[in-house]
């Protein structure tokens, strides 16, 4: 297990897209899903999870509808909507592109400027 | 209404949102928990882990919250919720706010009650827009009435009206189980309930079939009213005989509640038809034939599609044609016929019936509605200071709101919110106000003339009350939330102490609404001034009698159909019985009693006077019993009082005022000489003055002094009603004798009422009612604009010390005096209140001509008035200033400096 790293600004939104387009989940599952895919080495906040699913909700990206968790537990499961998913294609384009420029800049030698 | 539905839908959904969140928190914390339980960690312990990792529930609730964004009806009630808590943490700030504004909006609102039933009302019947009121003045502009064959002839042969209805008013001795009371009645036509649209409560009303023949139809119908009161609402009346002026009549019906007949403020208790005018107005010949006796007034429902102008030109010309045909059967010379034609038929909006009482009202309910919108204005500046001055405090606030990325809107929309609340509370308190003043100001009519007005607080004045609310609050609140939108966060953050020196947007502002407050202030104090003086000068005018413990009461036995010999006798007797009560120390009767708001008037020829063409010779003159000086303190000053002597078989005798002694006789004595009553200029005079009596006030306490004569009752051949004067020796007598005379009434004839009761100071008091209103209401608004104008000017002050605390404190350390200091703080100020009287001087002398008319010996410009009110006002500012400018001077100018 490797070092955990905060959360860059403005990341969680896509990774909570990401965690649900995977499958309806609730909050909790989202939180260990992204802990999972992450192999954790990401620390979420929980309390900044859900003002972030209720503004993502808010803007139409994700819905949510109430059901029964793995052991039978009241929980609400939020899933990706259509516009969800056009939503994290774009970010994730983005996001690639934004990595690739601070990578290229990063990796910049002095003999090359 | 689907607002408030929409506003609870979601305040509902709310709660569930709210639920759902709880819910969904603590779904998360036991699925963690459980997850470290199977990772081997004891209950307790991995509750207590999966807590403290979810971290703080409310910040994570409100961050939630914040996420959802904000919705207009979720917003509103941030705002709502804000603006209370706010308005709880200031309670001195929101009574001031809520008192004033309850009793502006309070005022508005029931003075509009009245308002709306003197001046709006419409007849509570439908279509009222289609009535017109069918009349022609004289020559002078005086309206005349219509014979009954003019009736006929505009009912029968107009082609504009569905239906023309006539009236004319009948006073009724009205006796049922052995009691008897004066009621006020109407003759009215067949068709008159028809025409109008109205359906009885109880019973049937009166038909055409019911109005055929003189003298038949012996039916009547009850007003709502009278019949509650008189008959307890017990429907078994319908069918039963009252006696009205000895006439047996059968009641067939009553009116419905509301019906107030076709003038406001008279409202007819008794209706009877028409053709009973045979029985209850008896003249030689028949009245209903009889084209030169005019007697009735006339109302019309127009024909739809008929408007009023076409009606007008159809009805004129039927007037003329009929005029014409009338003046030819009666011979009237050409000049007669000339001076006739040239009359013409107009008709006016009948909607609100006869209107006497409007006219009459209209003046002073301008006058007053000017007034209370004035205070209402004020009330809104001084709000808008308060405010204002709330704000300064507000600053960082505001400030740190504007930081943190609250737009200009939404803080405009806060501000606008707070005030609209305030005023929403002092809209309901207002209500309260209203119902109160409506109260008062019905108290301060005439009593019967307040009975029959419909000044209830009904949807109309609910309306009215939430426009002034609304009004009120976005007046207030406008002007400040603009003001604050200009403020710019970062200085305003920064800043610890107000900034030093002028010349700031919000001192401009508040120092207008000082302006303004004192501008509006300063006439209703000179109103107050003008009408308590004329109250003041009427009150202590010189009456020429003596108004103490004097008791009245009126009679008209001729009603009951007594003979004049009966009549007489009646009279004698009753002055006999009165006399012998204990307590009384004089009784006599009159034909008009003082102060009573009518008098006859006399055409006189006078024994060596010449009167000059269009020479007023007709004196007010009353006929009276012995004992009527005496009973009324007016003294004799020369000759003799009536005495017993002066009898019909006797000499005719007259006694006369000092005025109208000077008018015909000069410095010479009138007793002795002969007047004369007779129209016919050939007989001579043949009534010897045999007394000169001091002038009195007879009419009103405004008038100036008439000519006046009296006759002796026991001459006069024809008696009517008569008012009954008692003096007693002290007040308890006065109050006891009404009861000890209506018995004696009573065993003299069970079926004759005494009406009118009162005495003297009561009659001459509400005699005053509407200067007595006038002065009551510019007194206490002027007195209420006065302290508002204080507490506005007091702010200031306060707010500009606050400002200048700094500036002070280095002043005083450099060594200013004193009075420097307090010349600093309160100059500007005085310059503004200065102003803002100069101003309120000129819009003084600008209304208060409007009330000239009503004024009594004061000039609308009386300079004590004015002076009086610049006093008043400017006292009150300088009180108001003086205790902030004083805290201004005992800043040290250590702390001062410190508080940095």
């Amino acid at each position: 297990m490797g070092k955990e790293l905060e959360l860059l600004q403005g990341t969680l939104d896509m990774l909570i897209l990401k965690a649900v387009s995977l499958g309806p989940l609730h909050g909790y599952g989202i939180l260990l899903r992204i802990e999972q895919i992450s192999k954790k080495r990401l620390e979420i906040q929980q309390g900044s999870l859900y003002p972030a699913l209720y503004r993502l909700e808010d803007q139409g990206w994700i819905a949510s509808e109430w059901g029964e968790s793995e052991n039978n537990r009241k929980a609400k499961f939020y899933s990706l909507t259509a516009a969800g998913k056009k939503r994290l294609a774009a970010e994730t384009e983005k996001w690639r592109e934004m990595a690739d420029v601070i990578a290229g800049i990063l990796g910049t030698r002095p003999e090359e400027v | 209404m689907r607002r408030m539905i929409k506003l609870v839908r979601w305040l509902m959904s709310r709660r569930k949102r709210e639920r759902e969140m709880e819910a969904e928190f603590h779904a998360h914390v036991e699925l963690r928990a459980e997850d470290l339980i199977r990772a081997g960690t004891p209950r307790e312990e991995a509750m207590r882990r999966a807590k403290l990792e979810f971290g703080g529930v409310e910040q994570a609730k409100e961050a939630c919250r914040e996420a959802r964004g904000v919705s207009f009806a979720e917003g509103l009630w941030q705002d709502l919720r804000f603006g209370g808590r706010m308005l709880r943490k200031s309670p001195g700030f929101t009574a001031a706010a809520v008192i004033s504004l309850a009793l502006g909006i309070g005022a508005n609102t029931g003075l509009f009650s009245l308002v709306k039933a003197v001046l709006l009302g419409s007849l509570p019947v439908p279509n009222p827009q289609e009535l017109v009121v069918v009349r022609h003045a004289d020559l002078e502009g005086t309206w005349e009435d219509y014979s009954y064959p003019m009736y006929r002839a505009m009912r029968d042969k107009n082609t504009v009206f569905a239906g023309v209805l006539c009236r004319a008013g009948q006073e009724f001795n009205a006796s049922f189980g052995g009691e008897s009371e004066r009621v006020r009645g109407e003759l009215v036509s067949g068709n008159y309930y028809e025409t109008l649209g109205v359906s009885p409560a109880v019973g049937r009303l009166i038909e055409p079939n019911d109005d055929r023949l003189a003298g038949e139809g012996a039916v009547a119908v009850l007003g709502y009213g009278y019949w509650q009161r008189r008959f307890g609402g017990d429907a078994s009346i319908v069918g039963h005989d009252i006696l009205l002026n000895n006439t047996p009549i059968k009641v067939i019906g009553v009116t419905p509640p509301g019906f107030y007949g076709t003038e406001l403020g008279r409202s007819p208790e008794i209706q009877v038809p028409m053709m009973m005018a045979k029985v209850f107005k008896p003249v030689p010949g028949n009245r209903m034939e009889n084209p030169s006796h005019s007697w009735l007034t006339v109302m019309a429902r127009r024909k739809p599609h008929v408007s009023v102008v076409q009606a007008q030109a159809a009805m004129d010309i039927l007037f003329h044609q009929e005029l014409s045909a009338e003046l030819s059967a009666s011979g009237a010379s050409a000049h007669e016929r000339e001076k006739r034609l040239a009359l013409h038929v107009r008709l006016d909006e009948g909607n609100q019936g006869f209107a006497h009482m409007r006219e009459e009202m209209e003046r002073p309910l301008l006058l007053m509605i000017g007034a209370t919108a004035m205070v209402l204005l004020i009330t809104c500046a001084n709000l808008a200071n308060l405010i204002l001055a709330r704000n300064a405090k507000r600053r960082q606030e505001i400030a740190v709101r504007l930081a943190i990325g609250a737009g200009n809107g939404r803080l405009v929309r806060q501000w606008l919110t707070e005030s609209l609340m305030l005023s929403a509370i002092g809209g309901c308190a207002g209500l309260a106000v209203a119902s109160w003043v409506r109260t008062a100001l019905l108290g301060f009519l005439p009593q019967g003339q307040a009975m029959n007005l419909h000044a209830t607080l009904d949807w109309r004045v609910m309306a009215f009350a939430l426009a002034a609310t609304v009004a009120t609050g976005i007046f207030s609140g406008l002007a400040p939330a603009l003001q604050l939108a200009k403020t710019n966060a970062a200085p305003a953050m920064r800043e610890q102490t107000p900034e030093v020196g002028g010349g700031d947007r919000l001192w401009g502002l508040r120092s207008a609404l000082i302006f303004a407050q004192v501008a509006l202030s300063l006439p209703l104090l000179i109103g107050a001034g003008l009408f308590l003086q004329s109250l003041q000068n009427l009150r202590s005018v010189e009456t020429g009698f003596t108004k103490e413990n004097v008791f009245l009461a009126t009679l008209n036995p001729a009603l009951n159909g007594y003979s004049p010999e009966r009549v007489k006798a009646l009279y004698g007797e009753l002055l006999v019985r009165v006399r012998a009560l204990p307590g009384v120390k004089a009784a006599s009767l009159t034909t008009s009693s003082v102060i009573s708001g009518g008098w006859d008037q006399e055409g006189v020829k006078v024994e060596g006077y010449t009167p000059g063409i269009d020479e007023n010779m007709s004196p007010n003159a009353a006929v009276v019993s012995t004992g009527y000086f005496a009973t009324v303190g007016i003294p004799v000053v020369e000759g003799r009082d009536f005495t017993e002597q002066d009898s019909a078989g006797h000499a005719k005798v007259a006694i006369i005022n000092e005025t109208m002694a000077r008018y015909f006789f000069g410095m010479r004595s009138a007793v002795g000489k002969k007047i004369g009553l007779d129209g016919d200029a050939r007989t001579p005079p043949d009534i010897e003055i045999v007394g000169v009596v001091k002038d009195a006030k007879y009419v009103r306490l405004s008038e100036a002094t008439r000519r006046h004569f009296y006759t002796p009752m026991a001459q006069e051949p024809r008696l009517m009603d008569l008012t009954l004067q008692v003096r007693t020796g002290t007040q308890e007598e006065s109050r006891r004798i009404g009861e000890l005379v209506k018995e004696q009434v009573r065993e003299m004839d069970a079926n004759l009422p005494m009406y009118e009761t009162t005495t003297l100071e009561v009659q001459i008091d509400n005699s005053l009612a509407q200067e007595r209103l006038l002065s009551w209401l510019s007194g206490a608004f002027g007195m209420m604009a006065t302290v508002l104008a204080g507490v506005g000017v007091g702010g200031v002050v306060a707010y500009s010390v606050a400002r200048r605390t700094r500036e002070i404190g280095i002043r005083m350390a450099l060594g200013a005096q004193v009075s420097h200091v307090l010349r600093t703080v309160l100059g500007r100020v005085a310059v503004i209140v200065v102003a803002g009287i100069v101003v309120g001087l000129a819009v003084g002398f600008w209304l208060s001509r409007a009330a000239g008319s009503v004024l009594f010996e004061v000039k609308p410009n009386d300079p004590a008035a004015f002076t009086g009110a610049c006093v008043v006002l400017a006292g009150a500012a300088v009180l108001a200033g003086f205790s902030p400018a004083r805290r201004a001077t005992k800043v040290e100018p250590m702390v001062a400096l410190r508080e940095e």
